[in-house]
Protein backbone atom coordinates (compact mmCIF):
# COMPACT_ATOMS: atom_id res chain seq x y z
CA UNK A 1 0.00 0.00 0.00
CA UNK A 2 1.66 3.22 -0.72
CA UNK A 3 0.45 7.04 -0.49
CA UNK A 4 -0.95 8.53 2.85
CA UNK A 5 -3.86 7.05 5.00
CA UNK A 6 -5.20 9.24 7.65
CA UNK A 7 -7.66 7.45 9.98
CA UNK A 8 -9.75 9.25 12.14
CA UNK A 9 -7.24 11.37 13.70
CA UNK A 10 -8.29 13.96 16.65
CA UNK A 11 -5.42 16.20 17.94
CA UNK A 12 -5.97 18.21 21.35
CA UNK A 13 -3.92 21.06 22.52
CA UNK A 14 -5.17 21.73 26.05
CA UNK A 15 -9.00 22.43 25.92
CA UNK A 16 -9.02 23.02 22.32
CA UNK A 17 -9.36 20.46 19.84
CA UNK A 18 -7.49 21.35 16.47
CA UNK A 19 -8.55 18.18 14.32
CA UNK A 20 -11.33 15.90 15.28
CA UNK A 21 -12.31 12.87 13.63
CA UNK A 22 -10.89 13.57 10.38
CA UNK A 23 -9.81 10.30 7.56
CA UNK A 24 -8.50 11.43 4.04
CA UNK A 25 -6.33 9.49 1.61
CA UNK A 26 -3.74 10.84 -0.46
CA UNK A 27 -2.61 8.73 -3.17
CA UNK A 28 0.89 7.91 -4.61
CA UNK A 29 2.06 10.88 -6.71
CA UNK A 30 -1.24 13.32 -5.92
CA UNK A 31 -0.91 17.08 -5.41
CA UNK A 32 -3.40 17.38 -2.53
CA UNK A 33 -4.44 20.95 -1.26
CA UNK A 34 -5.77 21.73 2.47
CA UNK A 35 -7.15 24.86 2.64
CA UNK A 36 -9.88 26.45 5.38
CA UNK A 37 -9.60 29.42 7.39
CA UNK A 38 -6.26 30.25 9.95
CA UNK A 39 -6.22 27.51 12.69
CA UNK A 40 -8.23 25.24 11.35
CA UNK A 41 -5.63 22.43 11.99
CA UNK A 42 -4.08 22.08 8.65
CA UNK A 43 -0.67 22.07 9.89
CA UNK A 44 -1.81 20.06 12.67
CA UNK A 45 -2.56 17.38 9.66
CA UNK A 46 1.08 17.90 8.19
CA UNK A 47 2.53 17.27 11.38
CA UNK A 48 1.08 14.06 11.86
CA UNK A 49 1.84 12.98 8.36
CA UNK A 50 5.39 14.04 8.92
CA UNK A 51 5.60 12.09 12.39
CA UNK A 52 6.03 15.31 14.28
CA UNK A 53 2.83 15.50 16.03
CA UNK A 54 1.18 12.44 17.44
CA UNK A 55 -2.60 12.23 17.40
CA UNK A 56 -4.52 11.74 20.51
CA UNK A 57 -6.65 9.46 18.58
CA UNK A 58 -6.65 7.86 15.08
CA UNK A 59 -3.54 6.88 13.14
CA UNK A 60 -1.88 7.92 10.09
CA UNK A 61 -0.19 5.26 7.39
CA UNK A 62 2.81 6.10 5.55
CA UNK A 63 3.45 3.93 2.78
CA UNK A 64 1.41 1.26 4.91
CA UNK A 65 3.09 1.65 8.06
CA UNK A 66 1.99 3.20 10.96
CA UNK A 67 3.61 6.68 11.57
CA UNK A 68 5.32 6.77 15.25
CA UNK A 69 8.01 9.54 14.60
CA UNK A 70 9.85 11.36 11.96
CA UNK A 71 10.69 9.26 8.60
CA UNK A 72 12.91 11.02 6.45
CA UNK A 73 13.30 7.91 4.09
CA UNK A 74 9.54 8.46 3.09
CA UNK A 75 8.71 12.38 4.04
CA UNK A 76 10.03 15.17 3.81
CA UNK A 77 9.01 18.56 4.71
CA UNK A 78 9.01 22.57 3.90
CA UNK A 79 8.24 24.62 6.90
CA UNK A 80 6.38 27.69 6.67
CA UNK A 81 9.14 30.64 6.88
CA UNK A 82 11.67 28.08 5.52
CA UNK A 83 13.38 27.64 8.69
CA UNK A 84 16.82 27.71 7.07
CA UNK A 85 19.62 27.58 9.48
CA UNK A 86 21.23 31.07 9.67
CA UNK A 87 24.59 29.82 10.13
CA UNK A 88 25.01 27.56 7.18
CA UNK A 89 25.49 28.87 3.24
CA UNK A 90 22.51 27.74 0.85
CA UNK A 91 24.71 24.96 0.18
CA UNK A 92 25.52 23.76 3.49
CA UNK A 93 21.06 23.99 4.13
CA UNK A 94 20.17 22.08 1.35
CA UNK A 95 23.16 19.23 2.33
CA UNK A 96 21.70 18.90 5.51
CA UNK A 97 19.72 15.82 5.44
CA UNK A 98 21.97 13.92 3.52
CA UNK A 99 24.71 14.87 6.29
CA UNK A 100 22.60 13.24 9.00
CA UNK A 101 21.74 10.00 6.23
CA UNK A 102 25.80 9.87 6.21
CA UNK A 103 26.23 10.63 2.64
CA UNK A 104 29.53 11.82 1.41
CA UNK A 105 30.64 14.84 1.09
CA UNK A 106 31.20 15.37 -2.51
CA UNK A 107 28.14 13.42 -3.31
CA UNK A 108 26.39 15.95 -1.06
CA UNK A 109 27.34 18.73 -2.88
CA UNK A 110 26.79 17.11 -6.50
CA UNK A 111 23.58 16.64 -5.43
CA UNK A 112 22.57 20.19 -3.97
CA UNK A 113 24.17 21.97 -6.50
CA UNK A 114 22.03 19.73 -8.81
CA UNK A 115 19.06 21.14 -7.19
CA UNK A 116 19.73 24.69 -7.13
CA UNK A 117 21.25 25.00 -10.44
CA UNK A 118 17.67 24.71 -12.24
CA UNK A 119 16.43 27.13 -9.54
CA UNK A 120 18.52 29.71 -10.69
CA UNK A 121 21.07 30.04 -7.62
CA UNK A 122 24.07 28.77 -9.20
CA UNK A 123 26.35 31.32 -8.02
CA UNK A 124 24.43 31.89 -4.59
CA UNK A 125 25.81 28.86 -3.47
CA UNK A 126 28.00 30.14 -0.69
CA UNK A 127 25.40 32.85 0.53
CA UNK A 128 23.94 32.59 3.59
CA UNK A 129 20.24 33.26 4.06
CA UNK A 130 20.30 36.73 5.29
CA UNK A 131 22.03 37.58 1.74
CA UNK A 132 19.16 35.97 -0.05
CA UNK A 133 15.60 37.44 -0.79
CA UNK A 134 12.67 35.99 0.85
CA UNK A 135 12.19 33.96 -2.82
CA UNK A 136 15.45 32.58 -2.79
CA UNK A 137 15.35 31.29 0.84
CA UNK A 138 12.22 29.94 0.05
CA UNK A 139 13.51 27.80 -3.24
CA UNK A 140 16.73 27.10 -1.08
CA UNK A 141 14.20 25.14 1.97
CA UNK A 142 12.35 23.48 -0.77
CA UNK A 143 15.79 22.16 -2.37
CA UNK A 144 16.39 21.08 1.18
CA UNK A 145 13.19 18.88 1.13
CA UNK A 146 14.02 17.69 -1.83
CA UNK A 147 17.29 16.67 -1.24
CA UNK A 148 16.07 14.15 0.82
CA UNK A 149 14.29 12.44 -2.42
CA UNK A 150 11.32 11.28 -0.42
CA UNK A 151 8.37 9.58 -2.20
CA UNK A 152 6.35 12.18 -0.34
CA UNK A 153 6.99 15.66 0.05
CA UNK A 154 4.96 18.24 2.75
CA UNK A 155 4.34 21.76 2.22
CA UNK A 156 2.96 23.96 5.27
CA UNK A 157 2.34 27.72 3.16
CA UNK A 158 5.69 27.51 1.76
CA UNK A 159 4.90 30.65 0.16
CA UNK A 160 3.02 32.51 2.48
CA UNK A 161 5.55 35.19 3.25
CA UNK A 162 6.21 36.40 -0.47
CA UNK A 163 4.68 39.14 -2.69
CA UNK A 164 1.88 38.55 -4.96
CA UNK A 165 4.21 38.29 -8.31
CA UNK A 166 6.84 36.32 -6.64
CA UNK A 167 4.01 33.82 -5.27
CA UNK A 168 2.64 33.15 -8.76
CA UNK A 169 6.30 33.17 -9.97
CA UNK A 170 6.61 29.91 -7.68
CA UNK A 171 3.74 28.62 -8.33
CA UNK A 172 4.41 28.12 -11.75
CA UNK A 173 8.13 26.76 -11.18
CA UNK A 174 6.42 23.97 -8.71
CA UNK A 175 4.26 22.86 -11.06
CA UNK A 176 7.30 22.46 -13.46
CA UNK A 177 8.96 20.57 -10.84
CA UNK A 178 6.09 18.21 -10.02
CA UNK A 179 5.59 16.58 -13.36
CA UNK A 180 9.11 15.81 -13.35
CA UNK A 181 9.94 14.31 -10.34
CA UNK A 182 5.90 12.93 -9.47
CA UNK A 183 5.83 13.08 -5.96
CA UNK A 184 2.59 13.00 -3.69
CA UNK A 185 2.44 16.25 -2.54
CA UNK A 186 0.37 17.69 0.28
CA UNK A 187 0.66 21.47 0.14
CA UNK A 188 -1.28 23.81 2.94
CA UNK A 189 -2.11 27.18 1.72
CA UNK A 190 -5.05 30.20 2.29
CA UNK A 191 -4.95 30.84 -1.46
CA UNK A 192 -7.63 30.03 -3.52
CA UNK A 193 -5.32 30.96 -6.29
CA UNK A 194 -2.63 28.66 -5.49
CA UNK A 195 -4.86 25.92 -4.73
CA UNK A 196 -6.24 25.84 -8.06
CA UNK A 197 -3.11 26.53 -9.91
CA UNK A 198 -1.52 23.34 -8.67
CA UNK A 199 -3.53 20.90 -7.02
CA UNK A 200 -5.21 17.39 -8.23
CA UNK A 201 -7.68 17.61 -5.18
CA UNK A 202 -8.54 20.29 -3.06
CA UNK A 203 -9.29 19.57 0.62
CA UNK A 204 -11.74 22.04 1.94
CA UNK A 205 -11.38 22.18 6.01
CA UNK A 206 -13.97 23.40 8.51
CA UNK A 207 -13.58 25.95 11.33
CA UNK A 208 -11.83 24.85 14.17
CA UNK A 209 -12.01 21.73 15.23
CA UNK A 210 -10.73 21.08 11.99
CA UNK A 211 -13.08 18.47 9.50
CA UNK A 212 -13.60 17.95 6.13
CA UNK A 213 -15.90 20.17 4.45
CA UNK A 214 -15.79 19.23 1.07
CA UNK A 215 -13.05 17.70 -1.61
CA UNK A 216 -12.76 18.96 -4.68
CA UNK A 217 -11.18 17.23 -7.78
CA UNK A 218 -9.60 19.32 -10.49
CA UNK A 219 -9.23 17.44 -13.37
CA UNK A 220 -7.82 20.84 -15.85
CA UNK A 221 -4.85 19.98 -17.59
CA UNK A 222 -1.52 21.97 -16.69
CA UNK A 223 -0.63 24.68 -17.00
CA UNK A 224 -3.30 26.03 -15.62
CA UNK A 225 -4.89 29.30 -17.20
CA UNK A 226 -6.22 31.05 -14.18
CA UNK A 227 -8.54 33.02 -16.20
CA UNK A 228 -10.57 30.09 -18.11
CA UNK A 229 -13.98 30.06 -16.93
CA UNK A 230 -13.81 26.89 -15.32
CA UNK A 231 -11.26 28.15 -12.73
CA UNK A 232 -13.55 31.15 -12.41
CA UNK A 233 -16.68 28.80 -11.43
CA UNK A 234 -14.00 26.70 -9.27
CA UNK A 235 -12.62 29.52 -7.43
CA UNK A 236 -16.34 30.96 -6.40
CA UNK A 237 -17.92 27.97 -5.16
CA UNK A 238 -14.11 27.55 -3.10
CA UNK A 239 -14.69 30.71 -1.80
CA UNK A 240 -18.37 30.31 -0.96
CA UNK A 241 -16.78 27.56 1.61
CA UNK A 242 -13.86 28.84 2.61
CA UNK A 243 -16.00 32.13 3.40
CA UNK A 244 -18.66 30.42 5.46
CA UNK A 245 -15.55 28.81 7.62
CA UNK A 246 -13.45 31.80 7.82
CA UNK A 247 -16.68 33.68 9.83
CA UNK A 248 -16.85 30.80 11.63
CA UNK A 249 -13.60 31.08 12.70
CA UNK A 250 -14.04 34.81 13.22
CA UNK A 251 -17.38 34.11 15.21
CA UNK A 252 -14.67 31.76 17.37
CA UNK A 253 -12.73 34.64 18.07
CA UNK A 254 -14.85 37.45 19.27
CA UNK B 1 40.01 53.28 8.45
CA UNK B 2 39.22 56.30 9.56
CA UNK B 3 37.92 54.97 13.05
CA UNK B 4 41.43 53.36 13.42
CA UNK B 5 43.09 57.02 12.50
CA UNK B 6 40.92 58.05 15.55
CA UNK B 7 41.84 55.52 17.85
CA UNK B 8 45.20 56.74 16.97
CA UNK B 9 44.79 59.80 17.33
CA UNK B 10 42.80 59.67 20.88
CA UNK B 11 45.71 57.14 21.79
CA UNK B 12 48.19 59.88 21.05
CA UNK B 13 46.39 62.83 22.17
CA UNK B 14 45.98 61.13 25.56
CA UNK B 15 49.71 60.80 25.95
CA UNK B 16 50.45 63.81 25.06
CA UNK B 17 47.76 65.43 27.81
CA UNK B 18 49.24 63.37 30.45
CA UNK B 19 53.00 64.56 29.06
CA UNK B 20 51.84 68.21 29.48
CA UNK B 21 50.51 67.52 32.73
CA UNK B 22 52.92 65.75 34.80
CA UNK B 23 56.01 67.71 33.13
CA UNK B 24 55.96 70.32 35.40
CA UNK B 25 55.26 68.84 38.72
CA UNK B 26 57.00 66.24 41.17
CA UNK B 27 58.19 62.99 39.17
CA UNK B 28 58.03 61.01 42.55
CA UNK B 29 54.10 61.21 42.10
CA UNK B 30 53.05 62.61 38.36
CA UNK B 31 54.95 60.21 35.61
CA UNK B 32 55.81 61.29 32.64
CA UNK B 33 54.74 58.89 29.81
CA UNK B 34 57.88 59.57 27.91
CA UNK B 35 59.87 58.37 30.64
CA UNK B 36 58.15 54.64 30.61
CA UNK B 37 60.06 53.30 27.50
CA UNK B 38 63.60 53.94 29.63
CA UNK B 39 61.86 52.68 32.70
CA UNK B 40 60.67 49.37 31.03
CA UNK B 41 63.91 48.68 29.70
CA UNK B 42 65.45 48.84 33.07
CA UNK B 43 62.95 47.61 34.78
CA UNK B 44 64.87 43.82 34.38
CA UNK B 45 67.74 45.23 35.95
CA UNK B 46 65.99 47.11 39.26
CA UNK B 47 67.51 45.59 42.25
CA UNK B 48 64.90 46.44 44.37
CA UNK B 49 62.00 44.79 42.15
CA UNK B 50 61.24 41.08 42.76
CA UNK B 51 62.23 39.15 39.99
CA UNK B 52 60.17 40.13 36.82
CA UNK B 53 59.66 37.06 34.75
CA UNK B 54 58.81 34.75 37.56
CA UNK B 55 55.60 36.78 38.68
CA UNK B 56 54.66 37.17 35.25
CA UNK B 57 54.75 33.64 34.51
CA UNK B 58 53.24 32.75 37.83
CA UNK B 59 50.45 34.89 36.80
CA UNK B 60 50.00 33.71 33.96
CA UNK B 61 49.53 30.13 34.50
CA UNK B 62 46.69 31.47 37.66
CA UNK B 63 45.24 33.32 34.86
CA UNK B 64 44.81 30.13 32.55
CA UNK B 65 43.59 27.80 35.65
CA UNK B 66 41.53 30.20 36.45
CA UNK B 67 39.96 30.35 32.90
CA UNK B 68 40.11 26.89 32.39
CA UNK B 69 37.98 26.04 35.53
CA UNK B 70 35.67 28.84 35.23
CA UNK B 71 34.76 27.67 31.36
CA UNK B 72 34.42 24.20 32.97
CA UNK B 73 31.86 25.28 35.55
CA UNK B 74 29.84 27.67 33.92
CA UNK B 75 29.54 25.50 30.56
CA UNK B 76 28.87 22.46 32.99
CA UNK B 77 26.19 24.33 35.40
CA UNK B 78 24.91 26.55 32.36
CA UNK B 79 23.78 23.47 30.50
CA UNK B 80 22.67 21.45 33.44
CA UNK B 81 20.35 24.32 33.89
CA UNK B 82 19.24 25.15 30.90
CA UNK B 83 18.60 21.52 29.36
CA UNK B 84 16.53 20.47 32.07
CA UNK B 85 14.06 23.01 32.65
CA UNK B 86 12.72 22.05 35.94
CA UNK B 87 16.60 22.30 37.35
CA UNK B 88 16.60 25.63 35.56
CA UNK B 89 13.54 27.09 37.10
CA UNK B 90 15.23 26.38 40.27
CA UNK B 91 18.32 27.53 40.52
CA UNK B 92 18.28 30.62 37.72
CA UNK B 93 17.09 33.13 39.96
CA UNK B 94 19.64 32.20 42.87
CA UNK B 95 22.16 32.54 40.33
CA UNK B 96 20.98 36.00 38.76
CA UNK B 97 21.00 36.86 42.76
CA UNK B 98 24.58 35.77 43.08
CA UNK B 99 25.89 38.03 40.08
CA UNK B 100 24.43 41.10 41.58
CA UNK B 101 26.48 40.77 44.82
CA UNK B 102 29.68 42.91 44.32
CA UNK B 103 31.68 39.86 44.10
CA UNK B 104 34.72 41.61 46.34
CA UNK B 105 31.87 40.41 49.09
CA UNK B 106 33.16 37.10 48.90
CA UNK B 107 37.67 37.73 48.32
CA UNK B 108 37.90 37.11 52.54
CA UNK B 109 36.18 34.07 52.66
CA UNK B 110 38.27 33.23 49.35
CA UNK B 111 41.38 33.61 51.20
CA UNK B 112 40.02 31.93 54.44
CA UNK B 113 39.55 28.56 52.50
CA UNK B 114 42.14 28.82 50.32
CA UNK B 115 45.26 30.73 51.89
CA UNK B 116 47.66 33.55 50.67
CA UNK B 117 48.85 31.31 47.89
CA UNK B 118 47.99 30.73 44.45
CA UNK B 119 44.94 29.05 45.15
CA UNK B 120 42.93 32.37 46.29
CA UNK B 121 43.84 34.12 43.79
CA UNK B 122 42.69 31.23 41.05
CA UNK B 123 39.57 30.70 43.07
CA UNK B 124 38.76 34.45 43.00
CA UNK B 125 39.52 34.54 38.78
CA UNK B 126 37.30 31.68 38.80
CA UNK B 127 34.37 33.19 40.72
CA UNK B 128 34.25 36.68 38.75
CA UNK B 129 34.84 34.72 35.29
CA UNK B 130 32.50 31.71 36.09
CA UNK B 131 29.14 34.38 36.06
CA UNK B 132 28.96 35.48 32.57
CA UNK B 133 29.85 32.13 30.96
CA UNK B 134 27.29 30.42 32.84
CA UNK B 135 24.47 33.25 32.04
CA UNK B 136 25.47 34.03 28.21
CA UNK B 137 25.07 29.38 28.00
CA UNK B 138 21.28 29.84 29.58
CA UNK B 139 20.68 32.96 27.45
CA UNK B 140 21.94 31.05 24.31
CA UNK B 141 19.78 27.84 25.02
CA UNK B 142 16.91 30.62 25.30
CA UNK B 143 17.87 31.84 22.00
CA UNK B 144 17.52 28.48 20.27
CA UNK B 145 14.99 28.96 17.66
CA UNK B 146 11.95 25.80 18.53
CA UNK B 147 11.76 26.00 14.51
CA UNK B 148 15.06 24.60 13.87
CA UNK B 149 14.93 22.23 16.12
CA UNK B 150 11.80 20.71 14.75
CA UNK B 151 13.26 21.03 11.21
CA UNK B 152 16.34 18.54 12.09
CA UNK B 153 14.03 16.33 14.03
CA UNK B 154 11.78 16.15 10.68
CA UNK B 155 15.08 14.96 8.58
CA UNK B 156 15.82 12.32 11.31
CA UNK B 157 18.22 14.20 13.67
CA UNK B 158 18.49 12.35 17.21
CA UNK B 159 18.85 14.28 20.30
CA UNK B 160 22.74 14.66 20.06
CA UNK B 161 22.79 15.81 16.85
CA UNK B 162 20.46 18.53 17.66
CA UNK B 163 22.58 19.56 20.11
CA UNK B 164 25.78 19.47 17.86
CA UNK B 165 24.08 20.63 14.59
CA UNK B 166 21.44 23.05 15.80
CA UNK B 167 21.99 23.78 19.72
CA UNK B 168 25.48 24.69 19.45
CA UNK B 169 25.68 26.73 16.64
CA UNK B 170 22.64 28.79 17.19
CA UNK B 171 23.84 29.69 20.45
CA UNK B 172 27.62 30.27 19.25
CA UNK B 173 28.03 34.04 19.04
CA UNK B 174 26.06 34.54 22.52
CA UNK B 175 28.21 31.98 24.05
CA UNK B 176 30.77 33.24 22.54
CA UNK B 177 30.24 36.85 24.21
CA UNK B 178 30.16 35.25 27.56
CA UNK B 179 33.42 33.38 27.32
CA UNK B 180 35.10 36.79 26.07
CA UNK B 181 33.93 38.53 29.24
CA UNK B 182 34.26 35.67 31.21
CA UNK B 183 38.18 35.59 30.39
CA UNK B 184 38.82 39.16 31.23
CA UNK B 185 37.12 39.34 34.33
CA UNK B 186 39.29 36.07 35.24
CA UNK B 187 41.71 38.09 34.66
CA UNK B 188 40.70 41.14 36.40
CA UNK B 189 39.95 38.42 39.33
CA UNK B 190 43.65 37.17 39.43
CA UNK B 191 44.90 41.06 39.40
CA UNK B 192 42.83 41.85 42.05
CA UNK B 193 43.22 39.44 43.81
CA UNK B 194 47.12 39.78 43.81
CA UNK B 195 46.37 43.74 45.48
CA UNK B 196 44.43 42.23 48.32
CA UNK B 197 47.22 40.61 49.39
CA UNK B 198 49.33 38.31 48.33
CA UNK B 199 53.32 37.19 48.18
CA UNK B 200 53.74 36.79 44.53
CA UNK B 201 52.59 37.33 40.80
CA UNK B 202 52.64 40.71 38.72
CA UNK B 203 50.14 41.92 41.09
CA UNK B 204 52.22 41.62 44.17
CA UNK B 205 54.86 43.34 42.05
CA UNK B 206 52.76 46.24 41.05
CA UNK B 207 51.78 46.66 44.59
CA UNK B 208 55.52 46.41 45.96
CA UNK B 209 56.38 48.76 43.22
CA UNK B 210 53.76 51.26 44.39
CA UNK B 211 54.48 50.89 48.12
CA UNK B 212 58.48 52.22 47.68
CA UNK B 213 57.35 55.11 45.79
CA UNK B 214 58.69 53.41 42.47
CA UNK B 215 56.24 55.38 40.64
CA UNK B 216 57.42 55.09 37.05
CA UNK B 217 57.90 51.10 37.50
CA UNK B 218 54.44 50.83 38.58
CA UNK B 219 53.33 52.93 36.15
CA UNK B 220 54.44 51.28 33.72
CA UNK B 221 53.74 47.39 35.07
CA UNK B 222 50.32 49.00 35.28
CA UNK B 223 49.96 50.05 31.96
CA UNK B 224 51.98 46.60 30.83
CA UNK B 225 48.66 44.67 32.88
CA UNK B 226 46.49 46.93 30.96
CA UNK B 227 47.58 46.19 27.67
CA UNK B 228 47.74 42.53 27.88
CA UNK B 229 44.29 42.75 29.08
CA UNK B 230 43.55 44.11 25.70
CA UNK B 231 45.15 41.61 23.92
CA UNK B 232 43.54 38.85 25.27
CA UNK B 233 40.29 40.80 24.71
CA UNK B 234 41.43 41.59 21.32
CA UNK B 235 41.71 37.99 20.65
CA UNK B 236 38.23 37.18 21.91
CA UNK B 237 36.79 39.26 19.64
CA UNK B 238 38.39 38.31 16.16
CA UNK B 239 36.88 34.80 17.15
CA UNK B 240 33.90 36.40 17.86
CA UNK B 241 33.58 37.72 14.63
CA UNK B 242 34.42 35.04 13.00
CA UNK B 243 31.91 32.69 14.56
CA UNK B 244 29.50 35.40 13.76
CA UNK B 245 30.78 35.69 10.17
CA UNK B 246 26.84 34.84 8.66
CA UNK B 247 25.25 37.22 11.04
CA UNK B 248 26.87 40.03 9.26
Amino acid sequence: MAGIQIERVTKRYGAVAAVRDLSLEINDREFVTLLGPSGCGKSTVLGMIAGLVRPDAGRVLVAGVPCVGPNPEQVALVFQDGGLFPWRTALDNVTFGLELRGVPAAKRREIALGLLEPMGLRGFERKYPRELSGGMRQLVAIARALALDTPILLMDEPFGALDEQTRLLMGEWLVGIRRRARKAVVFVTHSLQEAIALSDRIVVMTARPGRIKDVLDVTLPFPRDLNAPEVTELRAKLWEQVREESLKAMGTLS
Amino acid sequence: MTVLAWRLGLLVGFFAVWEAVAAPLNPLFYIRPSSLPGALLGMWRVPDLPPLGEHVWLTLQEIAGAYVLAVAAGLWLGFLLGLRRTVGRIYEPLLAALYAVPSVVWYPSLMLFFGLGSASKIAFGVLLGFFPIVLSVLAGIRQVPATLVTVAQSMGARPFTVFRKVMLPAMASTMVGGLRAGLALSVVGVLVSKNLGSRAGIGYVINYAYGLMMTREYAVLALLAAAAVLALDTAGALVEARVKRWAG
